[in-house]
């Protein structure tokens, strides 16, 4: 370094030292004057407040607003040392002050400006900055009119910001769209702010959609078609959702289906029902599904509609009757011919041959009610068995086959007479059941029997069974010798 | 841009860019932008930081020609657009309010900055190397007999019409009888020169222009050391005398720049 900067040098450090005493002088005399960026407001008060009449009057003591960064107090604090029916204000939740003050680090300067000259206005509001949302209207939706320009409190605060008159928004409204403003004022009255709260213009951004879906014809409708006469969004939300609260006067099935228009209908249009059947207690089948509404549902007539077969169907009825009422037992909807009569259900279970046999070599000419169940009926009774037997067949048959029958009623003579167990009827009865022979078996020769009886002076013996009804040689002892 | 003044227009473009954006930010806000808001705040620190760096940098360099931290015209340059921009944005930054400190700041600021102006012509008037090393006036003696002797030698070379034209060049006013005068009209016989020089020039035909360009330009520069060294005295004691008013006005202005920073800090960027 050849030279000291010229700061350094004995005149510089002489002005610097004399800039100093200058600016010092005038911030002991004048106070933070100096720093002022502006004239004080001199508008003034009806009465003195902290004991001036004007905030000029402070204009050398800018310790009366301004507070040190290391002091407690804060501008807002030293403004409330005066404006003492602030401080009343700001206590009372529901006032404007009340409201603005309650917001986090709100201060009284954000709206109150002042070093804005003697005649400048105290309260300016810049909406963008404003929190007006805390005073439950958002300036979201308003920060601009139409043609770009800003709006200003006195848009909406003709008579100060302090106050707001409801008709502000009609007359400014109506001026954009009469005739809307008129219908939404005669739908949902003046208390605009009961519903609108400066964000959601419930407009065209609107979406419907997240509370009820609007489709077909409910979106071409008025708002007030299902909202009628609501003040407020919490009685929007209280429309009813279910079609019937609306359109019970359009049910033209005088509420024979039940209240839930959509399982039919679609909102579109009332005609284009597409009403599915299988949704009900009596799905439709076979033939059923093609049927007509009105083959079932005369005169439009839906509810109590009978479901029992027989209601639609006696007329089709070929059995005349016979099966009873209840088709479904033997057919299905399908076809009436596929039928599957399951006769083992009924008091004639088809057993053995029976299950082989036609129907209609029992049920003759097409009668099925009435059928005999006695085996005679339809079987001929043999001539062998006649004088013989009763007509009660499956005492001794089974429905397998005639034969072998199982001979079990009274039988005074032994089945197992002799020694070779019991014997078949034909070793006694042959070649015919009503007829016997004891010849043929032992010693039963006709010639021996003859001897024998013979020997005890018997002569009339054709008839065995008469002597010996068991069988035993010994029973014709006591027999007459006949 | 002609290279001497290339400074002069950087300034130019660059105040004009910061005015384009200053309107913009103006269009946006519908209002002045004012000098607590961001922008503002913005134009008053950078315009600040680059008056700072205007009073200190070329000030360190000018005191220490030995170091090689780049030519001292350089430096000149850049103190010179930083001087102009700088200021410029202090001024923006006022939102043309100049009430108190603030305002007294703003004057100086507009006084440094003429004062600069003023001290350029001033500083330029004493011939200097190009590292800012002062030439005495034997050496510009010197100098002008060297161009003597290259103009007898262009006049001798040349024809009866290349003598006529010296002589008409010789014959025009390069200095007045007072060297203060000369010293505030060297402007003015700078721009004499090159007005009687063009009207000479289109009297030539193109042949006799590339001779009597290399005149001219001896000429010229001859005519400029004449000033130079008439009024070498009297521009040292002018530049004395700006350096006695102009430090201390800067001074001035740096000090209640501080204060007036104190000041907003504590009244406004501190405010609660």
């Amino acid at each position: 370094m050849e030279k000291p900067l010229g700061c350094l040098s004995f005149s510089g450090l002489l002005i610097a030292l004399l800039t100093f005493v200058i600016l010092g002088a005038i911030l002991f005399t004048q106070g933070g004057a100096m720093f002022s960026p502006g004239e004080l407001n001199a508008q003034i008060a009806a009465a003195p407040l902290g004991g001036v009449r004007s905030h000029a009057e402070l204009e050398h003591d800018c310790g009366a607003c301004h507070t040190a960064p290391w002091q407690r107090n804060t501008m807002s604090d030293q403004c409330l040392e005066c404006h003492t029916n602030i401080v009343a204000e700001i206590t009372a939740s529901q006032s404007l002050h009340g409201i603005l003050m309650a917001e986090q680090g709100a201060t009284c300067y954000a709206c109150h400006t002042e070093h804005d000259g003697p005649d400048a206005v105290l309260t300016v509001i810049q909406t963008e900055n404003f929190p007006h949302e805390v005073v439950g209207f958002s300036l979201e939706g308003h920060a601009q009119f139409a043609d770009g320009t800003p709006f200003v409190c006195a848009d909406c605060h003709q008579d100060g910001v302090a106050k707001f008159e409801l008709a502000a928004c009609e007359e400014c409204h109506a001026s954009l769209d009469a005739d809307f403003t008129q219908f939404h004022v005669a739908a949902f009255g003046q208390e605009c702010l009961g519903c609108h709260d400066g964000i959601d213009t419930y407009g065209t951004d609107f979406d419907h959609n997240q509370f009820f879906v609007l489709e077909g014809e409910h979106a071409s409708g008025t708002c007030g078609g299902c909202h009628p006469d609501v003040r407020t969004m919490a009685e929007f939300k209280t429309a009813p959702q279910d079609c019937y609260a609306c359109h019970a006067e359009d049910d033209e099935h005088n509420g024979e289906f039940g209240m839930d228009c959509a399982v039919c209908h679609t909102p579109t249009d009332w005609e284009q029902a597409t009403f599915d059947h299988n949704l009900s207690n009596f799905p439709l089948e076979g033939e059923h599904a093609d049927a007509a509404c009105e083959e079932c549902h005369q005169d439009n007539i839906y509810a109590g509609t009978p479901q029992d077969c027989y209601a639609c169907h006696a007329k089709d009825d070929e059995h005349n009757g016979q099966y009873g009422s209840d088709c479904a037992a033997c057919h299905t909807p399908v076809d009436w011919k596929q039928a599957t009569f399951d006769h083992t259900l009924t008091a004639f279970p088809l057993t053995g041959a029976h299950n082989s046999v036609a129907c209609a070599d029992c049920h003759q000419d097409n009668i099925y009610a009435g059928t005999p169940q006695d085996c005679i009926a339809c079987h001929v009774d043999p001539v062998f068995h006649q004088g013989l037997f009763s007509t009660s067949c499956t005492d001794c048959h089974t429905t397998t086959a005639w034969s072998p029958a199982d001979y079990n009623q009274s039988h005074t003579f032994p089945f197992n007479h002799g020694e070779s167990g019991v014997s078949a009827c034909t070793v006694c009865h042959d070649p015919t059941l009503n007829t016997y022979t004891c010849y043929g078996c032992h010693e039963h020769t006709p010639a021996n029997i003859d001897s024998k009886h013979r020997e005890e002076g018997i002569t009339n013996y054709t008839n065995c069974m008469e002597c010996h009804p068991s069988g035993r040689e010994d029973e014709g002892d006591h027999g007459d010798g006949d | 841009m002609r290279r001497s003044n290339r400074e002069l227009w950087l300034a130019l473009i660059a105040m004009l860019l910061i005015t384009l954006l200053y309107v913009f930010v103006m269009s946006f806000e519908r209002a002045i932008p004012s000098a607590s808001g961001f922008f503002g705040h913005a134009l008053g620190i950078l315009g600040f930081i680059l008056m700072l760096l205007t009073e200190t940098l070329y000030s360190w360099r000018k005191r220490s020609r030995n170091a090689s931290w780049g030519r001292m015209a350089s430096w000149l340059r850049f103190h010179i657009f930083t001087g102009l921009v700088g200021p410029y944005m202090v001024l923006l930054h006022t939102s043309w309010k100049f009430n108190g400190l603030a305002g007294i700041v703003t004057l100086f600021t507009l006084i440094i900055v003429f004062s600069g102006i003023i001290g350029r012509y001033i500083y330029t008037a004493i011939p200097r190397t190009p590292d800012g090393i002062e030439i005495e006036a034997q050496q510009l003696s010197q100098q002008i007999q060297a161009l003597e002797s290259q103009l007898q030698r262009i006049t001798s070379a040349g024809n009866q019409s290349t003598r006529e034209l010296a002589q008409r060049l010789d014959a025009l006013p390069q200095t007045s009888s007072a060297p203060f005068l000369t010293f505030l009209g060297n402007t003015f016989y700078e721009w004499s020169y090159r007005r009687q020089w063009r009207s000479e020039k289109r009297r030539l035909g193109s042949a006799a222009r590339a001779q009597a360009d290399q005149l001219q330009k001896v000429f010229k520069k001859r005519n400029a050391l004449r000033r130079q060294i008439e009024t070498i005295a009297i521009a040292r004691r002018l530049l004395a005398l700006w350096h006695a008013l102009h430090i201390p006005i800067g001074i001035a202005l740096f000090i209640s720049a501080f204060v007036h920073i104190g000041g907003a800090l504590y009244y406004a960027t501190l405010l609660r």
